[in-house]
């Protein structure tokens, strides 16, 4: 078990560097489309290469970013009925999901895209607009996108083990210490030196310790 | 019990997604595995090709080539950087003073920058989390109906789903195969009368009982002239001036220029007016205005240059909202550093979110679409058809008892899980009946905003009582003691905000021409950019559809020779079968 949790250790780590600089992306992607736009709009030239690099950009982000996603418990669910049921019951429901939902889901797409990628790298496959880019790299995002979601599934799932076998500390836990609301709601109480909103502040923080309980949703 | 399978593999597979989303694992996997699940039973059953799967790699390229989509991740990435730049406490502050003196006034506040805020953060969060941090606390001071201050906060909140750039748009958009801008077009007057209906329930509770809306006493007042006068005199005039200054600069147009093109350019024109009075007030120390006309203006003038720069483009058809979004993005980055609130750790966590709903919601996407393979192989779409196309009343018979479905699941679904799961079912249905899509979409969004407002589950509430004041506290300014919002109050004060919501589907399903309005007249004026129009779904470059046919709506993910093939194939089989 002590092996299997290191293993989980690792992964989280890959996907937590991975998550890191895949978020980079999307500052790159919106520089692309602004400047694109205005040098279209400005001077009449465009490039197809600039075009595709966009949704390049955009496949890299979201597929790259679905294990780290995962690792910051960001897949949505619907916890109307589960959240009902102690905890316990609730990472074997998890445990059950990862294994009957999610691995067959990730291996099949693996399965099935794994043939294009290699087809169109052996071809060498362009995009079929002038001046535009190689095929494969977008192609093989996706099977590397579902692998490293199914890399953090198996950590995940280590990790429910762990704590149903009383190993490791309660998964469901968000790793960050705030959630991008709640350090929103920080920083207009720190603005707004009222000692009336620094009064709701422990409040706040009661709430914030109900919240974690709950599920973070953006 | 094959047969029985068999025959009934349409509903049982619903029932089954029904069970597989219930049981509380990911959405985006749920989706999928049923999706897998019922596509290797039906194979299995002999009722399926074995190649059915095999499309499923293309249709996930054809999401990833997707420009509409990609405009998620910008137009979140703008909101929260906006969101972080302190717009909206400025906004509230000052909107807050200027409207406070009136009976119900700061109730109208909430409602006007939760509208401005819906067109430029888009985020419902972050607006509830600012309008219950900075407004709350000023209408518990002087006595606001607690139901009607949690109420109007949670409500103006959402109007971020339903006021162009939303992000809900843009899905339902692509579900609909219809153009982002067509829907932005269409939601725009939907949003304004939403808005007035708000701040006429407002004014209505504050006529009937005045003391659940009191105006503010004068002394609450920070801003104001040295002589104790409110300075809103000036404030009229120079909005006065600025009008008059568009609406001279509209005659001034040649005759046959687009009209929304001129509406478009001559609100820039007033609004630079406004401006640049201000500008020149404050460096010239002319004195002409009071503190409160500046203070309006340069609190005012930010955001509404961010929604022309954003929406005014997308309207006018000079940018697609892909590039409006990266637009915006660039414009709130530029927004933040001009306020000196743009640091590394501040823009990493915004990438970091966008990043995060960008997987989510993709994947959602992706499942969905595996689901989706599976039950159009099992004839679902014909099922769900046949069972909706049965309901009496035609039209409105359909529309009626789809958003009363609607209004029911948004108890428990959000908005993403609906736009991806429900509308794809409706939709071909809704448009075989001859529902106007773009109508048909914004009914759903309208109704879908509910599913903010339900209690227990819904997100507005849930950030607004995060935020409220959980224990009795002393107020700074007046020394008495202020008793906590309890979450009764949040709920019940969500209530008739729910029930404004329903008359709104009500009176948009009654006059569809409140959505088609728009859209006809940009189609009548705007000849010169009907070609743009007539590619659904496709808001690609105009220069670029001529050097990319291949991109044309519908058949994206039927353009590839493969793709086609394998559909082929998989026709075949079914026919042999």
């Amino acid at each position: 078990m002590k092996f299997l949790l290191q293993f989980s250790r690792l992964i989280d780590a890959i996907s937590e560097a991975v998550g890191r600089a895949a978020i980079w992306l999307v500052l790159i992607a919106v520089l692309i489309s602004a400047g694109n736009a205005v040098i279209r709009k400005a001077f009449n030239v465009s490039s197809n290469a600039f075009l595709e690099i966009q949704w390049y950009l955009f496949a890299a982000m979201f597929l790259l970013g679905a294990g780290y996603t995962m690792l910051r418990q960001g897949h949505v669910k619907i916890d109307v009925i589960l959240g009902r049921f102690s905890k316990r019951t609730q990472i074997k429901v998890e445990i059950f999901g990862i294994v009957c939902f999610l691995f067959p889901f990730v291996i099949q797409v693996i399965r099935l895209s794994w043939p294009l990628v290699t087809q169109a790298y052996v071809s060498g496959e362009m995009s079929e607009n002038a001046g535009g880019l190689i095929r494969w790299p977008v192609y093989a995002l996706i099977p590397v996108g579902f692998a490293l979601l199914g890399l953090q599934g198996v950590s995940e799932l280590i990790k429910r083990i762990g704590f149903l076998a009383g190993q490791c500390p309660d998964p469901t836990q968000p790793i960050q210490n705030k959630t991008a609301e709640e350090e929103l709601a920080e920083e207009i109480r720190k603005r707004q030196v009222d000692p009336e909103v620094v009064s709701m502040v422990e409040a706040a923080d009661a709430m914030v310790a109900d919240k974690r309980v709950k599920e973070v949703r953006p | 019990m094959t047969e029985f399978l068999i025959a009934n593999m349409a509903p049982v597979m619903f029932l089954g997604l029904v069970v597989f989303l219930l049981m509380g694992y990911s959405v985006a996997f749920a989706l999928a595995a049923c999706g897998l699940f019922f596509g290797f039973l039906g194979v299995h059953l002999g009722m399926l090709p074995e190649a059915l799967m095999h499309a499923l790699p293309l249709r996930i390229i054809g999401i990833l080539k997707n420009d509409t989509l990609l405009a998620i991740p910008f137009f979140t990435f703008m909101g929260l950087i906006l969101e972080r730049s302190g717009m909206a406490e400025d906004l509230l502050d000052t909107i807050g003073q200027l409207f406070g003196p009136i009976r119900g006034g700061l109730a109208y506040a909430t409602i006007f920058v939760g509208a401005m805020l819906a067109a430029t953060t888009g985020v419902v969060a972050a607006s509830v989390i600012s309008m219950g941090l900075i407004s709350l606390p000023i209408m518990l001071r002087y006595g606001y109906d607690r139901q009607l201050a949690s109420g109007v906060i949670a409500a103006s909140g959402t109007l971020a789903q339903i006021i162009p750039p939303s992000l809900v748009l843009i899905v339902i958009a692509d579900q609909l195969g219809r153009s982002v801008g067509d829907l932005y077009a269409g939601a725009f007057l939907p949003g304004f009368i939403l808005t007035m209906l708000y701040v006429g329930w407002v004014f209505t509770v504050s006529m009937l009982r005045p003391a659940a809306a009191p105006a503010l006493p004068p002394e609450a007042r920070t801003i104001r002239e040295d002589d104790g006068s409110s300075g809103n005199r000036s404030l009229l005039a120079l909005t006065v001036l600025s009008v008059g200054a568009a609406i001279v600069f509209a005659q001034l147009r040649p005759e046959g220029a687009p009209k929304d093109e001129t509406i478009v350019v001559s609100m820039c024109v007033g609004i630079g007016v406004a401006f640049g009075l201000a500008v020149l007030n404050r460096f010239l120390k002319l004195g002409l205005l009071s503190r409160m006309a500046e203070r309006v203006t340069f609190v005012l003038i930010p955001p509404l240059a961010l929604i022309f720069l954003v929406l005014g483009t997308i309207f006018i058809g000079i940018a697609t909202p892909t590039e409006g979004g990266a637009m915006g993005a660039v414009g709130a980055l530029a927004m933040a550093i001009s306020r000196r609130r743009l640091t590394v750790k501040l823009t990493k966590q915004a990438m970091d979110a966008t990043l995060k709903l960008s997987s989510f919601v993709l994947f959602i996407l992706l499942g969905a679409t595996v689901f989706s393979l599976t039950f159009n192989a099992v004839d679902g779409h014909l099922w769900v058809e046949h069972l909706l196309t049965g309901l009496p009343g035609g039209q409105i018979g359909f529309l009626i008892i789809v958003n009363i479905l609607v209004f029911l699941l948004a108890f428990f679904l959000d908005f993403f899980e609906l736009a991806f799961i429900i509308i794809p079912l409706l939709a071909p249905v809704a448009d075989k009946m001859g529902i106007d899509l773009v109508w048909f979409g914004i009914l759903m969004a309208v109704n879908m905003q509910t599913s903010f407002m339900h209690p227990p589950f819904g997100f507005a509430l849930f950030y607004l009582r995060s935020v409220a004041p959980h224990s009795k506290y002393l107020d700074r300014i007046t020394k008495k003691e202020i008793a906590p919002v309890t979450t009764g109050q949040i709920y019940w004060g969500a209530v008739p905000f729910v029930v404004i919501q329903v008359v709104m589907v009500g009176i948009l399903i009654a006059f569809p021409q409140l959505v088609m309005g728009n859209l006809d007249k940009r189609q009548a004026v705007d000849l010169d950019t009907i070609q743009l129009e007539a590619a659904p779904s496709d808001w690609g470059l105009k220069d670029e559809e001529e050097a990319k046919p291949d991109k044309e709506g519908e058949g994206k993910q039927d353009e590839d020779p493969a793709a086609a093939l394998l559909r082929d194939m998989a026709n075949e089989a079914k026919a042999k079968k």
